[in-house]
């Protein structure tokens, strides 16, 4: 989980290997708000793996690779 | 988790972020009143539960997300005083937790080219900047130290 320069600068990085996902750094903010926001909360409870999922489903991160039920093709 | 190990588990961010490093467990026995033994199997509930993550071979946290315990390549100042972040996401959400405005210090992870990045009302000052995840949700933690 990196930050980049460039999309240049990812694929120089990946060299070989399989791209993740890239998002702007905007929407990672946003993310990490709605992710992270209640995290010191004194009554913070636990969420559930669908609670994770609609905070991803909310900031249209949806396609499988931000799934956490998704089946992966074997490597 | 029941509702014991929650407890532990916020108190045990709330220390992190009064002290502004991972509480000890002596830190935190003292805080609740309890053994440091008790605190360190109920840190391993929280650990396998992915609430906290500590050391291998230590009685020590390294990541309370998303805050690190340890340095790494992810500064962040926000609330006057710098934290360290386990990774780019985790840098964004150190002010989101603390819900302060941040400034992060990273390089990019291609060239080493120091990126600074001013997060103000959460929304960052850099748009051109990207963010890159290698491995997918449903393995985060698979190796979360990795991840």
């Amino acid at each position: 989980m990196n930050l980049f320069r460039s999309e240049e600068h990812i694929i120089q990085w990946l060299g070989t290997r399989s791209a993740g996902t890239t998002i702007s750094v905007t929407k990672l903010s946003e993310l990490a708000h709605a992710w992270w926001g209640n995290r010191i909360d004194p009554s913070w409870q636990p969420r559930t793996r669908e609670e994770n999922q609609l905070i991803l489903d909310d900031l249209g991160l949806t396609d499988s690779f931000w799934s956490f039920s998704a089946v992966l093709p074997e490597h | 988790m029941d509702e014991g190990d929650i407890a532990l588990r916020n108190l045990t961010y709330g220390l992190f972020v009064e002290l502004g490093r991972a509480p000890t467990v002596d830190d935190a026995s003292a805080r609740i009143g309890s053994t440091p033994d008790d605190v360190w199997a109920g840190w391993q509930r929280l650990h396998d539960a992915h609430a906290l993550v500590l050391q291998t071979g230590t009685r020590e946290i390294r990541m309370a997300n998303p805050f690190s315990a340890v340095p790494t390549a992810y500064r962040v100042f926000a609330d006057n005083r710098w934290w360290f972040a386990n990774c780019a996401w985790d840098a964004f959400g150190v002010g989101a937790a603390l819900h302060r405005d941040s400034r992060i210090e990273a390089s990019c992870a291609d060239c080493g080219e120091p990126i600074s990045v001013q997060v103000r009302d959460e929304k960052p000052d850099d748009d051109g900047l990207l963010f890159h995840c290698l491995v997918p949700a449903i393995r985060w933690w698979d190796d979360i130290a990795f991840t």
